[in-house]
């Protein structure tokens, strides 16, 4: 498998980040999971993080080294982490079950497949156009499908974040799943959170997304959704997968999977590291005392050796 | 995160040290595993923050602009003070510092050679709940590293499973020291300080000025809840407004014996002066009490079984 990937979560103005997201692959498989606990509820953030935690460990259990049946593999590993929560709530005595959507994605032999619930979402991209997304299950949804607001109106509706998919809800949750979908080289599989997709239209991260190294442009997109999002911005989360091989100038960016032995995995989970910058403690640190620096550091290594 | 930076490639050959692989990436290095002149192998750590891209080609890492070269500059002393903080201990259970050096305008440190995975990995990896025995066994020799680290007045700030290193022989190696200050010196710590939620202590967010062994002691009660959970406590800065927090003598009561649970809850309190003020006294209150051994009752295996569908 040849890819480029890319994953970043912002905080955007909230006080904590409810969103987790996380990557991992075998030799022939990918997985890609993205989930946003749901705020106003009991430790969104817990339970976003046992779903993304979930996912992950089913899959390093089952891609030996491809999966089965993908498809299967994402609806039981959506419930499973719905039950999950029902006895993470029970082990804790809480009162609400923890509550988070999920959208996950498999690529396996050049066919994605995915499901979700709730409105973190999948986009496809071929060639700047849409050929795949998920049908969020909120309310607002209803009410465009039902031909009550139209698609524009979603960002600024009243209800916008009401849903009724997700894990860890009172009632089983709805699971939609993906057809079997060829890929071709050079395809933008893009997974996040609404953070992002309702200060940023589709065609716009479409826009965005093609033409420049996924690397480049999605840092770039990250940080102008942010801004959008303004002094009341939700969490904001992505993965961006631009499937097969780079162009020749972006090579070194290429996930390569053949390296890995049978059995092997690599996963990154994006910790949420807080960050805080301190101004003013800025100073340069001159060549002379790099090089005092390194003298004294040798001197050490060399006088604690036994 | 956008990674573009380029690592060496294989067989480059870094002064007397021939590059075999890239093992990790963090935030402001890579690590590469690496052999030696007599083909013995190393783990070579470069200091190339990720924040910064500094190298699309080549191997020579070049600042684009003034301000890159002051940010670039400044993560360096950072780099410096982990050199600084290893270079003096030379204890089976912390990773030993072999060689520091400045190449390719930037600095490396090379590291003994571990083999094995982190407590993360290890704890991520188990089918079933983490036995009593390894917990005691893998905390004991940590902690003892630790002390060797806290004799040299010298505080890790950065203790968490995934820096925790398992040998194949199951002994622990404690890892990155990239958060490690001096706490001799009077100063205040003047580079940005990076925590990670749920192992830092509270006094980490708000009040660096008490920084202590006990900031320590509560990142090793979090592991240790991280072993037995798989996952990290609610993180202090968000306990200290709303705590959530439910103790581990409560939730795995009959599991473990109440010593290491106590001992969990002990090293986890919020006011530093309720922790353990010392390495000492927090494995003097886990040797004291030898491992109580009962039967799990019928209870206990359904509550096991509930809980290991959580994670």
């Amino acid at each position: 498998m040849r890819f480029t990937i890319f994953q970043e979560s912002r905080k955007g103005q909230r006080k904590v980040n409810q969103d987790r997201l996380a990557y991992t692959y075998s030799r022939d498989t990918l997985l890609l999971v993205v989930a946003d606990g749901m705020g106003g509820h009991v430790g969104g953030e817990i339970a976003a993080q046992i779903a993304v935690r979930l996912f992950i460990e089913r899959f390093q259990q089952e891609a030996k080294p491809t999966l089965k049946n993908p498809l299967k593999f994402l609806q039981d590993s959506m419930l499973r982490a719905h039950q999950a929560l029902g006895s993470y709530a029970n082990q804790f005595s809480m009162l609400e079950t923890p509550r988070t959507t999920c959208v996950a994605c498999v690529i396996q032999s050049n066919y994605a497949y995915w499901a979700h619930v709730g409105d973190s979402r999948l986009y496809l991209f071929r060639q700047g156009g849409l050929i795949g997304q998920t049908k969020d299950h909120s309310k607002v949804q209803y009410l465009v499908d039902q031909g009550i607001i139209g698609a524009n109106e979603v960002v600024d509706h009243p209800d916008r974040n009401k849903i009724f998919s997700c894990l860890g809800g009172l009632v089983d949750p709805v699971i939609d799943l993906s057809r079997r979908t060829p890929l071709r080289n050079g395809d933008l599989i893009v997974l996040c959170t609404d953070g992002l997709w309702s200060v940023y239209p589709q065609e716009e991260i479409a826009r965005a997304l093609t033409g420049t190294p996924i690397l480049k442009s999605s840092p770039t997109l990250m940080r102008e959704a942010e801004l959008r999002g303004g002094p009341e911005g939700d969490n904001l989360s992505v993965i961006v997968v631009r499937w097969g091989p780079e162009t020749l100038a972006d090579e070194p960016t290429t996930t390569i999977t053949e390296t890995l032995g049978l059995g092997e995995f690599q996963t990154e989970i994006d910790r949420t590291l807080t960050l805080t910058d301190r101004k003013g403690a800025q100073r340069d640190l001159t060549d002379d005392e790099i090089e005092r620096a390194i003298a004294e550091i040798q001197a050490t290594i060399k006088r604690y050796r036994r | 995160m956008g990674v573009t930076n380029q690592a060496l490639p294989s067989g480059y050959q870094l002064l007397n040290y021939r590059i075999d692989r890239q093992i990790s990436r963090g935030g402001f290095s890579i690590v590469y595993r690496a052999f030696d002149d007599g083909g013995g192998p190393v783990a070579i750590k470069e200091y190339l923050p990720s924040s910064l891209v500094l190298r699309t080609e080549g191997d020579i890492v070049r600042a684009s602009t003034a301000e890159n070269l002051t940010s670039f500059r400044y993560g360096m002393k950072c780099f410096f003070e982990e050199g600084r903080a290893l270079a003096k201990i030379n204890h089976p259970n912390v990773v030993r510092v072999l060689n520091f050096f400045r190449a390719n305008e930037t600095v490396y440190m090379v590291m003994r050679y571990e083999r094995g995975r982190t407590l993360q990995q290890q704890i991520q990896m188990r089918q079933d709940q983490v036995s009593e025995r390894l917990v005691r066994h893998v905390f004991m020799h940590l902690l003892n590293g630790l002390r060797e680290v806290h004799t040299h007045k010298l505080l890790h700030l950065d203790i968490k499973p995934a820096n925790v290193y398992l040998r194949t022989d199951g002994s622990p190696v404690l890892l990155d020291f990239g958060a490690a200050r001096q706490t001799l010196t009077n100063t205040r710590p003047k580079l940005a300080p990076m925590y990670t939620p749920g192992f830092a202590a509270p006094e980490q967010y708000r009040e660096p000025d008490r920084l202590g062994p006990w900031t320590d002691v509560y990142g090793i009660g979090a592991s240790m809840f991280a072993c037995l959970a798989a996952f990290a406590p609610q993180a202090a800065d968000a306990r200290l407004s709303e705590d959530h927090l439910v103790s581990a003598k409560k939730i795995w009561a009959g599991a473990y014996s109440d010593n290491v649970l106590e001992v969990i809850d002990w090293c986890l309190r919020l006011d530093p002066h309720e922790r353990p003020q010392s390495v000492f006294a927090l494995q003097k209150a886990i040797r004291d009490i030898p491992p109580r051994k009962r039967k799990l009752t019928f209870l206990d295996t359904l509550k096991k079984k509930l809980f290991s569908e959580v994670v």
